[in-house]
């Protein structure tokens, strides 16, 4: 009976390694495979009976409204190429912002197309779970050419990985009319002003490397990324630095302004504690909800540098969709991304998410109710200080500037000297991935 | 019978197979090559068949996963992924590419399985030369049907046993090899399976834990984090330790009114959801939270601001969000979480003290502090102390406590500690976890993870090795 059972675990655990490897071998034996199915699509074309059986999985933002969208686009997909082949497709929940942490844990069991955030390019380019496009310039048409910014954040090293799905998913200024005039709003000087004033505050989350870019992109200074794709130049610490992380000291010392992250923010606004605050799109709907009339959105404001006002940078925020080069049905996957990226499921994603999913199709964005939009108002003033972020920065950049972030809010109470601080800033950012 | 058994159990197994083998007539001299031979000549036809289709498995496994992944162990692959997208097919046409982490999980399964199979072949060639020298001294021979009862009479041990320790390796050992191996290896984010290949690199990652530099403060870091971890164990241990016994000898005074009230409420505190509390403790003691508030209406954030022990700048107390506060916020909190566990263990302990020694204790004139420090403290040590060495080291992995209670929430201020990833409240698991789950650095991973093991076993053979000391036991008086 023992040695029975035992034999049948020895081969339980031979035939499930087997069954472990045959992924590989699978991938392995693809080459013959693929020539086998190019006889198959050629006989196809004459012979439309025998259409191939394409299951295509998608993964998208947890959202009712953007999953119920999601399979309106994919059931006209279905459609529109029922001729060709017969597609499922299973729709999956997986919030764009933390796509990469699912993904990157086994990249061969991932979704075929994927929604992300434009932050997680880099990674997912270097773990090889992009698939280039294909279509490089009807894509690049269609959302403004190469310089614009959605082609630039789907581009890694002069290939682009991806394609743009959303705009709008950078970060400005809103603020609440009842306490804020428009002018006080350009600048921080008038913001922390209108704070005192009704005694409320203003805020920004300063211990956060991806808000904190705004103050030293608007002094001059630079992140880059350099050759290999992954390590990041910064040249924060060069003459001037020191300045810029004394003005933000000067803010963070002013009773009006508190250093808050997303949620607390939001929470903020609800309790009328908050009377401007920067922070990002996804925000914009609880916020508008709080504040009603008085509702407002603004470019980002100017700050004091030296005694003379420097207009804040930022980064640019864009959702792309991304093929995974592992798909085993990847040209299908690349059509059904193509797909839902094109101009006029733009506008169906925008509409049926009650306009947050801002188009980044340039015909669809410039449609006259995404024109309305007040924080597509805002980032469009903003756009002309952003800089993209898979151009700029690298895997090491958030934790030490989050750091250095958290100490400018917290008003450097160690007292550290501000060049060694930032020296060492400098240095964590640009240490070799890895 | 047993006799023999024994002597032979004692001569080193390959010696023995070599010496059987030699000894052995032809089909024992067979038995390498078909595994079955020796059994089937002596008519044990079922087992026979099943040595040899554990032989087949056993090639065939070698053939296909064990030796093509054995020999490409060295380099751990040379091939890298490359595709290219026909558009004609619609599908990625791939090299045969080396995917390292496969490679790495196959070769080591496929070393232990050949030497799983070579102590089972060694075996068989014994039993072999043994089932032999019993049919020429004319002997019966087990039929199968004997060795099934056996497995269930004199060898039950062997039925018990061998499905939890095949659990064990499959699910325990491979993988803490695999682990191990890792640390040997430059797997890191830069360096990820399928797409791109990883390699040895000896001891680079060990040294990198030690070395401290303005672009690399791994050692820095470590240094740091093991501090902390020390600490954070100690306080952590004998905190919620006395507490408890503090908790329990004052519920269970005679003066003590309505004790199971008192609890009960302290063991419904065990029935909520240890993460649960801990969020819900987290959001408590936000910089905007509900404590905050509180205090700030008080007026007592302003009397921490005046004497000192909140910034200037702060309008609020970072209860969780600045190194100092948020270490002994965390002790305290840990301190409240743990403390129903050991008054429940107290309170069994101390009912178990025999009344007589207070008895005695009274009439001898001792006031209730020598009581506590002759009687109860010595008897609570002698029962718990093995408890009290496993809850230190639980603590050095106690990861819920410092990660449900700091993480998107604390920032630490240190700009050498951020190069690597690691926070000043930080435990060895917890950095650990970051590197893994935020920065995909298994490599370094792995070194930690070797580290924890040390440390956590030298501090268990120190404790172990002091508390059970020959004659200590029973020493309580």
């Amino acid at each position: 009976m023992k040695k029975l059972a035992a034999i049948l675990m020895a081969l339980m655990l031979v035939l499930s390694l087997c069954a472990c490897a045959s992924g590989t071998e699978e991938t392995a034996a693809e080459e013959p495979a693929t020539e086998a199915a190019a006889e198959t699509t050629e006989t196809t074309a004459e012979e439309p009976a025998e259409i191939p059986d394409i299951s295509l999985t998608l993964w998208g933002s947890e959202l009712t409204d953007f999953q119920d969208t999601l399979r309106v686009m994919c059931d006209n997909f279905i459609a529109a190429y029922a001729d060709e082949a017969n597609i499922t497709i299973e729709i999956g929940a997986q919030s764009e912002s933390t796509a990469k942490d699912t993904i990157l844990t086994d990249i061969s069991a991932a979704a075929d197309v994927f929604y992300f955030a434009d932050d997680q390019i880099g990674e997912l380019v270097n773990a090889g779970a992009l698939q280039p496009v294909e279509s490089v310039d009807a894509i690049t048409e269609a959302n403004g050419g190469a310089d614009a910014g959605a082609v630039q954040a789907s581009t890694v090293g002069g290939t682009l990985y991806a394609y743009p799905a959303m705009g709008g998913n950078g970060y400005f200024l809103y603020y609440d009319t009842e306490y804020v005039t428009a002018e006080q709003a350009g600048s921080w000087a008038g913001l922390l002003e209108a704070a005192n004033a009704a005694d409320k505050q203003v805020t920004m989350q300063l211990n956060s490397g991806w808000y904190l870019y705004g103050f030293f992109k608007g002094a001059g200074f630079t992140c880059s990324l350099a050759d290999d794709k992954t390590t990041t130049e910064c040249d924060w610490n060069t003459t001037g630095g020191t300045d810029v992380a004394q003005a933000i000291l000067d803010i963070t010392a002013d009773p009006g302004f508190i250093n808050l992250d997303d949620a607390a923010f939001v929470t903020g606004v609800q309790e009328g504690t908050i009377i401007a605050g920067v922070n990002g799109s996804w925000n914009a709907a609880s916020v508008q909800e709080a504040w009603g009339d008085n509702y407002a959105t603004a470019k980002l404001p100017t700050y004091t540098l030296n005694g003379s006002e420097v207009q804040m940078g930022s980064f640019d925020g864009y959702k792309l969709v991304g093929v995974n080069a592992y798909s085993e049905n990847v040209g299908w996957a690349m059509r059904l991304a193509e797909w839902l990226t094109n101009e006029e499921n733009q506008i169906a994603l925008y509409e049926g998410t009650g306009g947050s999913a801002v188009p980044s199709n340039v015909n669809a964005a410039s449609s006259e109710s995404v024109q309305a939009n007040p924080v597509v108002a805002a980032l469009a003033m903003q756009s002309q200080f952003a800089s993209a972020q898979s151009l700029s920065v690298g895997g090491n950049y958030w934790t030490p500037t989050e750091t250095l972030g958290n100490i400018l809010a917290n008003g450097n109470p160690d007292g550290t000297d501000l060049q060694q601080l930032l020296d060492e800033t400098v240095a964590g950012v640009t240490a070799p991935v890895g | 019978m047993k006799k023999r058994k024994q002597d032979a159990g004692r001569t080193f197994l390959p010696v023995r197979a070599v010496k059987s083998w030699l000894d052995g007539d032809v089909f024992v001299k067979l038995t390498p090559l078909l595994w079955g031979a020796g059994y089937i000549r002596r008519k044990q036809y079922v087992k026979g068949f099943l040595a040899l289709v554990f032989e087949a498995v056993v090639v065939l496994f070698s053939i296909t996963y064990g030796c093509p992944n054995i020999a490409k162990l060295g380099t751990l692959g040379t091939v890298k992924r490359a595709t290219v997208y026909n558009p004609v097919t619609m599908k990625n046409e791939v090299n045969q590419y080396d995917n390292s982490f496969l490679i790495l999980l196959f070769g080591l399964v496929g070393l232990l399985v050949i030497a799983a199979a070579l102590i089972v072949l060694l075996r068989i060639v014994s039993e072999a030369r043994e089932l032999q020298q019993k049919s020429e001294r004319g002997e019966p021979v087990n039929s199968f049907r004997d060795d099934v009862r056996d497995l269930f009479n004199q060898r039950f041990h062997i039925t018990l046993l061998s499905l939890p320790s095949l659990g064990i390796i499959v699910f325990t050992i491979i993988p803490l090899l695999f682990m191990i191996l890792v640390a040997f290896t430059n797997y890191d984010q830069q360096h990820m399976a399928p797409t791109e290949l990883f390699t040895w690199v000896g001891l680079d990652n060990f040294k990198r834990l030690f070395t401290t530099s303005l672009s690399e403060t791994f050692g820095y870091s470590f240094g740091k984090v093991l501090g902390w971890t020390l600490v954070w164990a100690f306080f952590a241990t004998f905190t919620c330790y006395f507490g408890g016994i503090a908790l329990s000898l004052l519920i269970n005074n005679k003066r003590t009114r309505v004790k199971k009230l008192w609890r009960t409420l302290f063991v419904i505190c065990i029935a909520v959801p240890q993460f649960v509390s801990l969020l819900l403790v987290r959001n408590f003691f936000a910089d905007t939270g509900i404590v905050n508030t509180f205090c700030a209406n008080a007026g007592i954030t302003d009397f921490l601001k005046s004497i000192g022990l909140v910034g200037q700048y702060l309008d609020h107390i970072p209860f969780l969000t600045e190194a100092k506060w948020a270490k002994v916020m965390i002790v305290i909190i840990n301190f409240w979480i743990g403390v129903p566990y050991l008054m429940l263990i107290a309170t069994g302990v101390l009912m178990n003290i025999p009344t007589e020694y207070y008895e005695s204790a009274k009439i001898d004139g001792a006031n209730a502090l020598q009581t506590f420090n002759r009687i109860t403290m010595p008897f609570m040590l002698s029962v718990t102390g093995p408890y009290l060495i496993t809850s230190f080291i639980a603590n050095i992995n106690n990861f819920n406590v410092i990660y449900l209670l700091t993480q998107d929430v604390y920032f630490t201020m240190d700009t050498k500690l951020a190069a690597s990833n690691a926070k000043d409240i930080d435990l060895l698991v917890t950095w650990l976890y970051r590197l893994t789950n935020d920065s995909y650095n298994y490599k370094m991973a792995s070194v930690i993870g070797i580290l924890v093991f040390l440390v956590c076993a030298v501090f268990t053979l120190l404790a172990f090795n002091y508390t059970f000391r020959k004659g200590r036991e029973g020493r309580f008086q």
